[in-house]
């Protein structure tokens, strides 16, 4: 079954075009790539799956159009997180984990044992029970980045967003939260669509990867599609090398 | 310049030469040279009160344009322009001190106070922005409190002494009415010299134009270059305010317009500036000339200007986007939070309890203090209680709006004032007071109400746009304040009792309050406080910012719609008490952050319970500073935060 089913999506801005006429489809159940250029639209395309920005042509999610899902209930099914995370003034991570049942129990439900669990098995998946009762903003990047994931988590929908989630973090950092997010996938049965500047983090942690070049999609396949020269040389504009070693994935770097 | 400009230039131009002829097709042209002595009276007219008064309006309009143009490219900062940095409210205040207290030094000439009085203001505006690297929306809310903390003080000296100083009034409105000719020479003068300064300048501005960091690393002397250019800009804007009053917008129409008509260097800028601002103001004087013609000499063209460029501001924000550098605002640092907040709770409450008690036993008496006895505490009861619970009720009220106001917007400087919604509702108490003959009090509480709704629909139209960030709404506030502050002070020109009773109002009163007032606005501050605390999800989350609040399922149209409509309602009920300054709403909601209240329950409650304790001191203190005389509440709650406040924004952050 298809995630997200795009036919015809455009996106304007006054004087340019972001998003150029893109028809895709997205597998379910896969840990899917957005790689590109600086500008080539990958985060505008993340917006517009998130509904978070507008565009003309048609998304549909889960086989239903994206403007027919009432808010909630798409929170329910699908987690997004920006790319700049903000500050959560005089919050605690638990507090901010808990925001993740906004969806569940609205604005004045009850909260639930259902809720209250959701909550500590999150915690328990992202690792970040030990600084429950610290303020987010006290916590290191790696920290932090963690705990909103597991703010994603206990919002419990299948599918999650991620607008580059590793730029600002170091390597031992990445390699952790993208292990974080596959184990997500993986073994909890979720999809995921991240917007990755990483070549070679990409084809290593993702199944199916997505190219955009100018606002148009130059690739749809396997990391083993992305890793050939003519191929990254086609998105980036740059001649690369592809280095393969016999005991593991390939390595892409510049000619 | 785009072909559309070349067609709008000549006709502006046109039209505002045929608005001031028709005018002038009344009275006949005096022979040249100008000669007193052999001119008939009518002549006179012509010759030293319309022609001069044609003359400087273009002239003090290009000094406006260019004073703008200057401050907008030196601070990075599209709204940048004398009214909203403050710089004419301190000019004001000079003159109105001096006139006051040391009429003689005015033998000098008004302008060496207003420079002084307006640069004044803009050292206090610029230290708040250094502290903050010049973020644009905290500059405009910092110029903004100085020039309110400005108006208040002038307001407080004009009511005291208010018979002597109708002349100032008039002046405020920013009348062109010409005597002679010359303030024609002394703003020709400055015109020149001014646009030989910003020639020189240009270049340096253009290299300042990338930022601090990059100019330096260019090997300009940033520090240098922003005090001569805004030295330059401040002493524009307080030579026209000097010669003519306060002449708002003007400066801040004149560079966006010529941006949106095309000017994209910051040459083209500095040039074409002064060009639309002299086209604007010669449009609005000429459209005044023909409305009120020659009988009407005392309607100020500023009030025009300030109508025209209230919308003007409002109708550019949206525009807006690109053209600023994103600079965060960002609070004074982390605020300590507290782990039982229930106990702090507990203690503000009891300790306003026992406050309220303390100041209905307490009072003045001629010679000393005293503690009533009960019987005098039966008779002074209903007089007092009233007033105590009305001015808790209204601070509570005004403290949970902001608290509303600065969740909602993630922005730690939002406040009722600041949105616009006090400013609404004075344009209602006024138009009120004006359109009907000896209104009820009933029809003076429905004006207000219905101009705070008007003001708050403005701004309700900006939030429900998915794609508006907080500060472009806080911008939209500050632009219906302006707009509304523009009215006022072109009514107040009037100067008759109607313009007196505006003008008690604006600076509150709790005297006239009613037991029926009192009790119906503490009801309604307890229900927008259940109401706020039953939205404390939404405001938990809302702070993190909209794109993790439409993640988490919130419709953000309808949930920002239904907070600003609960802050709209809390505002304008309190407004009615306390007048539109106060800024219980922008320092409660601070103050219950800095102590420790972070979770969105404790901190609405701990903001409205200090609110309500700093509006009963306002009103003690009102009471009795002046024995046996009542100062104004809202004024007096003014001086106690405004200060207090630009103290906070001073501070740097951590």
């Amino acid at each position: 079954m298809t995630l997200f089913s795009l036919r015809n999506l455009s996106v304007d801005v006054p004087g340019r075009r972001l998003l150029d006429d893109i028809s895709l489809d997205l597998p379910q159940g896969r840990m899917i790539a957005l790689i590109g250029h600086n500008g080539s639209g990958k985060s505008t395309l993340l917006k517009v799956l998130a509904r978070q920005g507008a565009a003309t042509g048609q998304v549909s999610f889960e086989g239903r159009p994206l403007s027919d899902w009432r808010a909630r209930d798409h929170a329910r099914r699908l987690a997004f997180l920006p790319q700049t995370l903000p500050p959560a003034e005089g919050m605690l991570v638990r507090e901010l984990v808990a925001l993740g049942r906004y969806p569940w129990h609205g604005a004045l439900g009850r909260v639930t044992p259902a809720d209250r669990n959701a909550i500590a098995r999150a915690m328990a998946e992202c690792g970040v029970e030990a600084f429950a009762d610290r303020l987010v903003d006290s916590l290191s990047g790696g920290e932090r980045q963690r705990v909103w994931l597991a703010m994603m988590v206990a919002q419990q929908a299948g599918t999650l967003l991620l607008d580059e989630p590793i730029s600002a973090l170091d390597i031992a950092h990445q390699v952790e939260v993208l292990a974080l997010v596959r184990r997500m996938c993986h073994q909890g049965g979720r999809s995921a669509v991240i917007v990755l500047h990483e070549v070679n983090m990409a084809a290593r942690f993702c199944d199916h990867i997505v190219a955009l070049k100018g606002g148009r999609v130059v690739l749809q396949g396997s990391p083993a599609d992305l890793m050939r020269p003519e191929t990254l040389h086609r998105i980036y504009g740059l001649r690369m090398e592809v280095l393969t070693r016999p005991d593991g994935p390939p390595v892409a770097v510049p000619a | 310049m785009s072909p559309a400009a070349r067609m709008v230039l000549p006709l502006g131009a046109l039209v505002a030469l045929a608005l001031w002829m028709m005018a002038a097709r009344s009275l006949p042209w005096p022979g040249w040279p100008l000669d007193p002595a052999a001119m008939s009276l009518d002549q006179i007219r012509m010759g030293y009160g319309l022609m001069p008064r044609g003359v400087i309006a273009p002239l003090a309009g290009a000094a406006l344009g260019l004073s703008g143009a200057i401050l907008q490219v030196v601070l990075r900062n599209p709204v940048a322009d004398p009214t909203t940095l403050g710089i004419s409210a301190g000019a004001q205040l000079a003159l109105v001190l001096t006139t006051i207290f040391a009429p003689g030094v005015l033998e000098g000439g008004r302008w060496p106070i207003a420079m002084a009085g307006g640069l004044a203001a803009a050292a206090v505006v610029l230290a708040i922005g250094a502290a903050r690297a010049f973020a644009p929306v905290t500059m405009v809310i910092a110029g903004m409190l100085v020039g309110l903390t400005a108006s208040a003080v002038a307001t407080a000296v004009t009511l005291a002494q208010g018979q002597y100083l109708l002349s100032l009034v008039i002046w405020n409105g920013g009348s062109l009415v010409q005597q002679d000719w010359s303030g024609v020479r002394n703003l020709a003068l400055v015109l020149t010299l001014a646009g030989l300064a910003a020639a020189a300048l240009a270049r340096p501005l253009r290299v300042l134009s990338l930022g601090a960091e990059g100019a330096a690393g260019l090997g300009l002397n940033v520090a240098a270059m922003r005090l001569a250019a805004v030295v330059l800009a401040v002493w524009i804007a307080a030579s026209v305010a000097a010669e003519l009053g306060l002449i708002a917008f003007v400066g801040l129409a004149a560079p966006a317009l010529a941006r949106s008509l095309g000017a994209r260097s910051i040459p083209a800028l500095l040039v074409w500036s002064p060009v639309l601002g002299a086209l604007i103001l010669s449009l609005c004087d000429g459209l005044v000339l023909a409305v009120a013609g020659l009988g009407g000499e005392t309607f100020p063209t500023g009030a025009l200007t300030g109508l025209v460029g209230g919308p003007l501001l409002i109708w550019l924000l949206p525009r807006l986007r690109g053209s600023t550098p994103p600079g965060r605002e960002r609070g004074e640092g982390p605020a300590p939070r507290r782990a039982r907040p229930r106990r702090l709770l507990a203690a503000l409450a009891g300790g306003l309890l026992v406050m309220a008690l303390a100041l209905l036993w307490i009072g003045r008496v001629p010679g000393g203090w005293a503690v009533l006895d009960a019987g005098s505490l039966a008779a002074f009861l209903p007089m007092r209680l009233p007033r105590l619970i009305a001015a808790g009720a209204s601070g509570a009220a005004l403290a949970l709006a902001g608290a509303i106001l600065q969740r909602l917007t993630a922005n730690p400087l939002a406040s009722p004032e600041v949105l616009g919604v006090s400013g609404g509702a004075a344009l209602g108490f006024a138009a009120v007071t004006f359109g009907v003959a000896a209104p009820a009090a009933l029809a003076l509480t429905l004006g207000s109400m219905a101009g705070g709704a008007l003001a708050l629909a403005i701004v309700i139209a900006f939030t429900t746009r998915r794609d508006m960030p907080p500060e472009r709404v806080l911008l939209a506030g500050i632009a219906v304040s302006a707009l509304a502050s523009a009215v006022l002070s072109a009514m107040m020109a009037v100067g008759d009792a109607r313009a007196w009773a505006v003008l008690t109002w604006l600076s509150g009163a709790t005297g006239t309050v009613t037991m029926t007032g009192a009790l119906a606005l503490a009801g309604l501050a307890g229900v927008v406080w259940l109401a706020a605390l039953a939205a404390g999800r939404w405001l938990a989350l809302l702070p993190l910012g909209a794109g993790v609040a439409v993640g988490a399922g919130l419709n953000l149209p309808r949930v920002r719609l239904a907070l600003v409509a609960m802050a709209g309602l809390a505002t304008g009920a309190a407004t009615l008490i306390t007048g539109p300054l106060s800024f219980v709403g922008l320092m409660a909601p601070h103050l219950a952050r800095r102590i420790g209240l972070a979770r969105p329950a404790d901190h609405l409650t701990g903001s409205a319970l200090i609110g309500a304790g700093l509006m009963l001191a306002a009103d003690f203190g009102a009471r009795m500073a002046g024995f046996p005389y009542e100062l104004p509440l809202g004024l007096f709650a003014t001086l106690i935060g405004a200060p207090w406040l630009i103290w906070l924004m001073t501070r740097t952050p951590r």
